[in-house]
Formats: structure tokens, C-alpha cells, sequence
């Protein structure tokens, strides 16, 4: 399938007076993996409120060929994209079941064949699946916040910084099934992220982030080569 | 260009606006007031003098509640326990229920010694409530408080104790009546109670706010707000919470139970029924405080005159207004006649920049004070037409808690304090340049709307226009 | 032995109507954070509709029925007109703001029912045989019943909260209003429907009291100090904990009136002490969770 289901134009946004995010422009196609890579501070939080709605911004912002430059949160996501946010934003009070039925929220009808088949991917899930999730450990959350965004039933998923706290085994696994989610489901992931090493490795094509700039893009494994994204991101050449 | 050598100096026209803050109405209390010299008349009625000693009274109190509540950040709803605790005193002791062996023939103590034993007692029990406040906080402290208030209540109406406290009847003494030595003032005994009251009250309020401003310059001062703004860097900084809290909270109750001790020996009986004992005089407080100004020193007098007689004028809807009601709505006629003045000089000033800054919150404040002010005087007529004629009860509630919801959205600092930022926007402070140096006009000293009060706003009792 | 079993229901009829009022106050604290103080004002002023609509010759329940909308519909109000733009920009103003409406509206009741005592008929049967006997002891039924409200609207709640799409959504807002909205709930009106909720309980816990108490405007002053008490006592957090601080509440009230004698009157400085020990130990309360405050 070719055809790009994200297309950002000019994206400008911040908080209250202060801009961060400078005019950027960057695609999103099909059933591809597309890394933010940014620094503490580059703006990659803000980019993934400014495509949900949660802030103000100004451009133009395409999806899945619909305008949600001006759209609102709950708009975003009945347009089909899920937010996986920074930190898991679990529901640590509810319960790992009720986790999952609040991802389905705004999905109309019957969702129980949803949570069979994410109970099915993440069978550590169903294991803890009357548990609070408060009680979760970090890389279980993770799981659990992807789940949930998956149950909206989205054409594309934005994570933020998903590797966030967790180490490296666990974040290679998370990886992993990113991978999958978009060889088996075809889905679009957009991934901001601070670890280039092993996102440049998933992803398809990639930007890079500073100061509310992009300021490189090209395809993973070319960046991954590129000297001075290895200095800046990688902890040195060779 | 150089740098002017000299820090910037206050105009001679400054120091005219600090003496005036306090000649003009200590003048207004003399000669309208009261009518000395019968230059400006011949006085308020007797009523009318009651009612300004109340507010005096109702003023110390706040001070009281200010302290604790505005300055230190501890949310205190119970301060009408120390008020209630403090009528209790003085009352108790003129009615010869307390035996001791010092001071006054058969146990009567004379009224005035019951003051600053009241101020004693209230100071104990405050650091006493202080120790446990010590690890209660926001939401908790002020249930806590609430409890408090009642519970002292219950133990004022407590049978058991009747000998000290009256029981549930309360004591019924004598009103405090002018002292001999008050023929030189030319009070004449008993009649002019009313006038020894607003002499009384209101130079311990005057002391008071000497005291409490002196207080707030010095170390135990700045702790305070340490303590408020941010109790964990305080903390860090060196300021020990517990003796802050605990000596404060003391502090608080003594001033408070002044006021009580005066409200008392004033009434001349009390009773665990007043309402401003209990919750509702708790809520009373907090409206002058907010409406006066939390955490400004002139906060608690504005808001318990504005208290005292919005809600006789409130009560008496459809009343000819007596001189004070008079005096009242031709003070609010000039404050009104000020602020237009003064914003519509800083509007044509900065026309550009209010343009492109449509929300400045003083604008806004000042608004919601006059439109309040006009709405009170033009709705009485209104709701006089309603309900046919008569009081009007409770209407002076409604608008209290109206009030106070607009004054939490619009104007946290109170009166005072919203006029302070307004000030600081409105008017120009421009330091004297050298002799011969190239003027550089100076931006007006700009408040950011934080919800910090620094210590020289906070102290600062005038500011007026130096010549630009 | 008898007189024991009386005073226990005396307790537990009243605690639960303590229980009632402090869980609508958890409800509203579980979500934003906040005490509504104007809580027990909001069902006096419900409670004076009752009371005019009965009077007018409605059936008491439906009087009560439509008292509580009248209190679902002042709460939402109150949330969205003053609560929710003052939390925005100070939220330490909004317990001032909740003080006011509490003066307004308890003004306001004054300034149209006057301060007269007025009568509210009772929902259960009050005439002078209508107790049943357990061991002895003379039950009255308006007791048990209002026992039965407080089971009825626990069920209800349960319900609401745990098997229904909506419940799950007050839960959500509850815990996290970030991800509530990441996953396309509506956070504010979640808000509303929570306040007018516990506006709705608190109209109840009123019109359940009026009958026995005097209807005046100071109806809810006493209860609605005690219910935050119970609430605090239990953890402002936590429902089970209201409704367990509510009944605990109404035993000690009954047993201080009943069997200690020279404490009777001292039921507040009773309960200053029980608060302050139990803060003291257990800050959050008794059910409440520990929040721990990052530097």
C-alpha cells in the first residue's frame, strides 16, 4: 500500500506564550515505522499533544486523507489514532481488565473479541488481568498502555518515548512487537524517542529533533550510519 | 549613558501620601465620626458609632486570622474559637468568676486588665492548637479548625462549668463603661460606651498594625511567607517550621482574642449562641479577610468596615440610610470617581499594549469592585420592590457568598492587594535621573501576577505618583 | 439489654445518614481533590423544595425524588460555573469559592423560607405502632429504613461503578484525568455528572434527616460537620472508608448520648480528639491511600 495516512505541514505549537515547535513538516506512510528522535527538550512531547489536539497549534495536519489541524482530543482519536503516552498513563487504580475496557471507550458495540485477541498477544495480560495496575512492573505497563491504545481500534498508534525507565532486554522485547503490530496488522506507528539506538534499528524512516526543528531525516539504517547523529546521539563515532 | 549614581528616591509628595494614609482617616474619625468641633457636623448616631466599633473589632480579629491564614499559609477556619474564648475571659473575670489572688477588690477585675489576660490565654491555647496543626495541612488543618470551633463552644456551654463560663445561659455583665480619665476626652460616662469603644478599638488596632507590619520585616516575618509559598523549601532554607507554626498560631489567637475580649466587655454579655462564636463567625472573618485583602496589612480594617456595613444596609433595605450608611455610599461614590480616573489615565497611556494584552487582571478586579459596589446599591431598591417592603433577611449573605466566590476568581489579594498590583500598573515610579544624564524613561514596576506577595508590598502602607 | 438494641439503631439510622452525606463528599474529592463545603447547604435548600412540594400535595416520594434533581442539577452548576474556572488558574481559591457558596445558599434559603422550623413528612410509616421487635427492644421502622436507603443506594453505586461504561469513566477521571482524556472521555462532563451525583446523595442524606430533625436552615450544620469528620476519619479517598466513619460515627454519638452521661454535651470535643488521633497516625485516614509527594 502506498500513500502516506499522516501528513504534517508548518506544525506550529507551544504553551502560552512560549513556541517550541517551529513550522515542522514530516510523513507518515502506510503501514510504516516513523521515529522522532530528540534530545531532553527538542519538543517531542509537545509534537505528539500538538497531533492529538491536547494543545493549541497551527499548520495543517492530514490524517488518513481528514483535516485534524483543529480537532480535539476525542476527534483525533475517533479519526484513528491511538496515544500510548510518556510515562504509560496507566489507571493505576483500575484493574488491568477495566485498563483495556477504557482504551475501548469510545468504540462502539461489542469489544469482548478485542480484549480476547490482546489478551492473546500479551498473555502476561490475562495472567494479571484483575490486577490493579499500579501493581505492574514498568515493562508490563508498557504492554498494558500499547494494548489499550490498541483497542480503540487505530490506524495509527503515536508512542511516547516508550522505552522510558525500562531496560534494555525489556525495551528490545517492546521493540519487537511494535515490529509486529506493523508486519501483521499493517498498522502506522509514530514513535518519538530519545533512545536512537535500538528505534533507528525498528524504524523505517526517521527525523531528527532539536529545538523544535527538524534538522535530519532519511531512512534507519542511514541514519544509524550518519557520523554526526552517531556523536550526538550514540555516544561517539565507530 | 551612564547609570543614575543614586538608588531612586522617594518624592516629597510620597511621604505626604504615607502621613495621609493614616491623618485622613483618624481625621474622618474625629471630626465626622465623632463630631468634635461640629466643623463636619454633629456626628454619626449612637447606632452608627456602634457599628464602627464593631468593625474596629471585627478588624482586630482579622488581623488575627490574616496572620495565620494569609501570611503563613495555614488555612484556619476556627479562629472564632479564640474570639469566642477571649469574650469569654473578659467577661468572665468583670463578672467576678475568677478568683485570684492579685489585682481588683473581691475578684472583679476592672475591665481593661481583661485585655491583655485574654491576649495571654488565647496566645497559650494557640500554640497548644499549633502543636498538633504541625502535621495536618490544607483541607485537614481546616476541618480540623472547624472542629475546634465547635468543640471550644461546647466546652463555653458545658453545665459543669457554669461557675467560670455561665453554662448554657452565658453571662450577663456590665458593659464596658468609659473610665474616669476619660472626662478629659470629654465622654461623659455610660452614654457615650459607643464612643469609648471606637476610641479603644481602634488604637489597638492601630498598635496592632504596627506591631504585625514590624513583624513582617523581620525574620519571624519572611519565615512566615517562606512558609506559605513553599513549605519544603523553607524548610531548606533553614526555616524551622515547627517554632514558625506553633508561635504564629499563638500569635494569631492572642490579636483575635483581643478583638474578642473587646467584642465582649462591648456587648456586655455572651453566650454560647453568638454567632460570630462559631461557624459563622468563622466565615465572617474569612470574607472581610478576603474581600480586605489576604496578606496586607490594611486588608483586615477595609474588610470588616465593608463587612459591618454592607450588611446593616443590607438589613435595612428601604430604609432611609442613616449618616453612616450615607458616609459609607459617598466613600464608595470616590473610590469609584479614583479607579475611573486612575484607569482611564492608564488606558489612554497604554492603549497599544492593552490591546494586546486584553486580560489584565487589575482592570478586571477593579471592575468586579465597582460593579459589585453599584450592583449592592441598585439591587436594594429592586429587591425591596420584590418582597414588598420590609428586611430583607439573609440578603447580606447572599451577597457575601457571592462575594467571596467572585473575589476567589477575580481578586485573591482582596481590595487592598488588588489595588496594590493595580498600583504598581497604573502608576510610574521614576527614579530622579542626575543632573544632566540622558532620561531613559524606566518601565512601571511590574507586578507579574504571581500569587507571591514580596515583603515590600507587603509592608508598604502608600504609594503615590512621583512626578515623571 | 433491649435499651442497648434500641440505641444501636438509633445509631446506626443516623450514621447512616452521615455515610450518605460523607460518601458524596468522597465522591467529589476522589475526582478533583476538593471538599465541597457547600455540601450539606445544597441539601437543606433540596430539602425546603420537599418540604413546599408536599405541601402543595405531592407524595412525599416523589417531593424526594425531585428534591434530589434539584441537588444533581445546583452541584453540576456549582462545579462548572464556580469550581472549574478557579481550579484552572488558583486551586488553592477554591475552597474559599466553596465557603461562599455554602453562604450564599444557606442565605438564600433563609431569604425565601425564612428561619422558621418547617415539617417533612417521612418516606416510612412514623405513627406510634409502627416499630417491629427484635429481643425486646421497640424498632421503629423510619429506622430501618433509612438503614435500607443507605444498602439501596450502596448497591446502586456498586452498580454504577462497576459494570457500567459510565462508572468506569468516573473511575478513570478519578485516577488519571490525563489519560482520560487520551482515551476520549469526556473529562469535564465526567466532572459535572460527579458533582451532580453528589449533589443528588447529599439531597437525600437531607430529606432522610428532615423529618426527625427540625427543618430549618441550620438542618445540615452539625451533620454535615460530623459527615466531613467521617469522611476524613475514613479517607477522603475512600468510599468504603466514608460509609464505614458515617456508621462509626452514629454508634459513638449514640453511646456518648446514651451511656455517657456527663459527655453528652461534649460531642465535638469527643470528636476532636478521635480526629486528631487518628491524623496523627494515619494522615490519609483510616481506608485512605498514602500519597507520597515527590520533591
Amino acid at each position: 500500500m502506498s500513500g502516506n495516512i499522516l501528513e504534517v505541514a508548518g506544525l506550529t505549537a507551544g504553551y502560552g506564550q512560549i513556541e517550541v515547535l517551529h513550522g515542522l513538516d514530516f510523513t507518515v506512510a502506510n503501514g510504516e515505522i516513523v521515529v522522532i528522535l530528540g534530545a531532553n527538550g527538542a519538543g517531542k512531547t509537545t509534537t505528539m499533544r500538538a497531533i492529538s489536539g491536547m494543545i493549541g497549534r497551527t499548520g495543517s495536519v492530514r490524517f488518513d486523507g481528514n483535516d485534524i489541524s483543529t480537532a480535539r482530543p476525542d476527534a483525533v482519536l475517533r479519526a484513528g489514532i491511538s496515544q500510548v503516552p510518556q510515562g504509560r498513563g496507566t489507571f493505576t487504580d483500575l484493574s488491568v481488565e477495566d485498563n483495556l475496557r477504557a482504551g475501548a471507550y469510545t468504540v462502539k458495540g461489542s469489544t469482548v473479541g478485542d480484549l480476547d485477541r490482546w489478551f492473546e498477544v500479551f498473555p502476561r495480560l490475562l495472567e494479571r488481568r484483575d490486577q490493579r495496575a499500579g501493581s505492574l512492573s514498568g515493562g508490563e505497563q508498557q504492554m498494558l498502555a500499547i494494548a489499550r491504545a490498541m483497542m480503540n481500534r487505530p490506524k495509527m498508534l503515536l508512542c511516547d518515548e516508550p522505552s522510558l525507565g525500562l531496560a534494555p532486554i525489556i525495551t528490545q522485547n517492546l521493540f519487537k512487537i511494535l515490529g509486529e503490530l506493523r508486519d501483521e496488522m499493517g498498522m502506522a506507528l509514530l514513535v518519538v524517542e530519545q533512545n536512537a539506538g535500538l528505534s533507528l534499528k525498528l524504524a523505517d524512516r526517521a527525523y531528527v529533533l532539536e529545538t523544535g526543528h527538524i534538522v535530519a531525516t532519511g531512512t534507519g539504517d542511514e541514519l544509524l550510519a550518519d557520523d554526526t547523529i552517531k556523536q550526538a546521539y550514540l555516544g561517539g563515532v565507530g | 549613558m551612564s547609570l543614575p549614581k543614586r538608588t531612586p528616591q522617594y518624592s516629597a509628595l510620597h511621604w505626604v501620601g504615607r502621613i495621609a494614609i493614616f491623618a485622613l482617616p483618624l481625621a474622618y474619625v474625629y471630626f465626622r465620626v465623632l463630631g468634635k468641633t461640629g466643623i463636619v457636623g454633629d456626628g454619626w448616631s449612637n447606632s452608627g458609632l456602634g457599628l464602627l466599633a464593631d468593625a474596629f473589632i471585627i478588624a482586630i480579629a482579622v488581623m488575627g486570622v490574616n496572620l495565620i491564614t494569609g501570611f503563613t499559609g495555614q488555612l484556619s477556619i476556627g479562629h472564632a474559637a479564640f474570639f469566642a474564648l477571649g469574650a469569654y475571659v473578659g467577661l468572665s473575670m468583670t463578672d467576678g468568676r475568677v478568683s485570684t489572688p492579685f489585682f481588683g477588690p473581691d475578684n472583679v477585675w476592672s475591665p481593661g486588665w481583661t485585655i491583655p489576660v485574654a491576649a495571654v490565654l488565647c496566645f497559650l491555647v494557640g500554640c497548644a492548637v499549633g502543636l498538633p496543626a504541625l502535621r495536618l495541612k490544607g483541607i485537614y488543618l481546616a476541618l480540623t479548625t472547624l472542629v475546634f470551633v465547635e468543640a471550644v463552644r461546647s466546652v463555653l456551654k458545658y453545665q459543669k462549668f457554669a461557675d467560670v463560663t455561665g453554662g448554657s445561659t452565658g453571662i450577663k455583665g456590665d458593659k464596658y463603661s468609659p473610665p474616669p480619665w476619660t472626662e478629659a476626652l470629654g465622654l461623659e460616662g455610660r452614654g457615650d460606651l459607643n464612643e469609648w469603644m471606637i476610641y479603644l478599638s481602634l488604637g489597638l488596632l492601630l498598635v496592632i498594625m504596627f506591631l504585625v507590619s514590624g513583624l513582617l520585616r523581620s525574620r519571624v516575618g519572611r519565615s512566615m511567607i517562606a512558609t506559605r509559598d513553599n513549605e519544603l523549601a523553607a524548610e531548606v532554607m533553614g526555616v524551622n517550621l515547627s517554632v514558625v507554626k506553633t508561635v504564629v498560631f499563638g500569635l494569631s489567637g492572642a490579636i483575635t482574642g483581643i478583638g474578642g475580649a473587646l467584642f465582649g466587655l462591648k456587648l456586655g454579655l455572651v453566650d454560647g449562641d453568638v454567632p460570630l462564636f462559631g461557624l459563622f463567625g468563622a466565615i465572617t472573618f474569612l470574607v472581610a479577610m478576603v474581600v480586605g485583602g489576604a496578606a496586607q496589612v490594611w486588608g483586615p480594617l477595609v474588610g470588616a468596615v465593608f463587612y459591618v456595613f454592607v450588611n446593616e444596609r443590607a438589613r435595612s433595605v428601604g430604609e432611609a440610610p442613616g449618616d453612616f450608611s450615607r458616609d459609607f455610599q459617598v466613600a464608595l461614590a470616590i473610590s469609584v470617581a479614583v479607579i475611573v480616573i486612575l484607569v482611564a489615565r492608564y488606558v489612554t497611556r497604554n492603549l497599544d499594549r492593552i490591546k494586546a494584552n486584553v486580560s489584565n487582571e487589575a482592570l478586571r478586579a477593579a471592575a468586579i469592585v465597582v460593579s459589585a459596589a453599584i450592583g449592592i446599591y441598585v439591587l436594594q431598591d429592586v429587591l425591596l420592590g420584590i418582597s414588598g417592603g420590609g428586611k430583607l433577611d439573609g440578603l447580606g449573605g447572599v451577597i457575601f457568598g457571592l462575594m467571596l466566590i467572585a473575589f476567589a476568581r477575580f481578586a485573591p489579594f482582596g481590595a487592598v492587594g488588588t489595588f496594590r498590583l493595580g498600583r504598581n500598573r497604573l502608576v510610574q515610579v521614576v527614579p530622579k535621573p542626575p543632573a544632566g544624564a540622558t532620561v531613559v524613561p524606566q518601565p512601571a514596576r511590574a507586578a507579574d501576577g504571581s500569587d507571591t506577595v514580596d515583603l515590600e508590598s507587603a509592608t508598604d502602607t502608600a504609594g503615590v505618583d512621583a512626578p515623571d | 439489654m433491649s435499651l442497648f438494641i434500641q440505641r444501636m439503631f438509633d445509631g446506626l439510622a443516623e450514621g447512616s445518614i452521615y455515610a450518605l452525606l460523607a460518601l458524596a463528599l468522597v465522591v467529589i474529592f476522589r475526582s478533583t481533590g476538593q471538599l465541597n463545603f457547600a455540601q450539606g447547604e445544597i441539601g437543606t435548600l433540596c430539602a425546603f423544595f420537599a418540604s413546599t412540594l408536599t405541601l402543595s400535595g405531592l407524595p412525599v416520594w416523589l417531593s424526594i425524588l425531585i428534591a434530589m434533581a434539584i441537588g444533581f442539577l445546583i452541584a453540576a452548576f456549582v462545579e462548572r460555573v464556580v469550581v472549574r474556572p478557579i481550579e484552572d488558574r488558583n486551586p488553592g481559591a477554591v475552597i474559599v469559592a466553596l465557603i461562599g457558596v455554602f453562604l450564599a445558599v444557606n442565605q438564600l434559603s433563609a431569604m425565601f423560607w425564612g428561619v422558621d422550623a418547617r415539617a417533612l413528612p417521612s418516606l416510612f410509616p412514623t405513627g406510634a405502632n409502627d416499630f417491629f421487635r427484635i429481643g425486646g427492644a421497640a424498632i421503629r421502622y423510619e429506622r430501618v429504613g433509612i438503614i435500607g436507603v443507605l444498602i439501596v443506594v450502596l448497591l446502586l453505586l456498586y452498580l454504577l461503578f462497576n459494570k457500567t461504561k459510565i462508572g468506569l469513566a468516573m473511575r478513570a477521571v478519578a485516577n488519571n484525568q490525563e489519560s482520560s482524556n487520551l482515551v476520549g472521555i469526556r473529562v469535564g462532563n465526567i466532572l459535572i455528572l460527579g458533582w451532580g451525583l453528589a449533589g443528588a446523595i447529599g439531597a437525600l442524606s437531607a430529606v432522610m434527616l428532615a423529618p426527625s430533625a427540625a427543618l430549618s436552615g441550620t438542618l445540615m450544620l452539625g451533620p454535615f460537620l460530623l459527615a466531613s469528620v467521617a469522611a476524613v476519619l475514613g479517607g477522603l479517598d475512600s468510599p468504603v472508608g466514608a460509609v464505614v466513619g458515617g456508621i462509626l460515627i452514629g454508634l459513638l454519638k449514640a453511646i456518648l448520648i446514651g451511656y455517657v452521661s456527663f459527655l453528652s454535651d461534649m460531642l465535638f470535643p469527643v470528636m476532636l480528639v478521635v480526629l486528631l488521633g487518628v491524623l496523627i497516625f494515619r494522615p490519609s485516614g483510616l481506608f485512605g491511600t498514602e500519597k507520597v509527594v515527590r520533591v
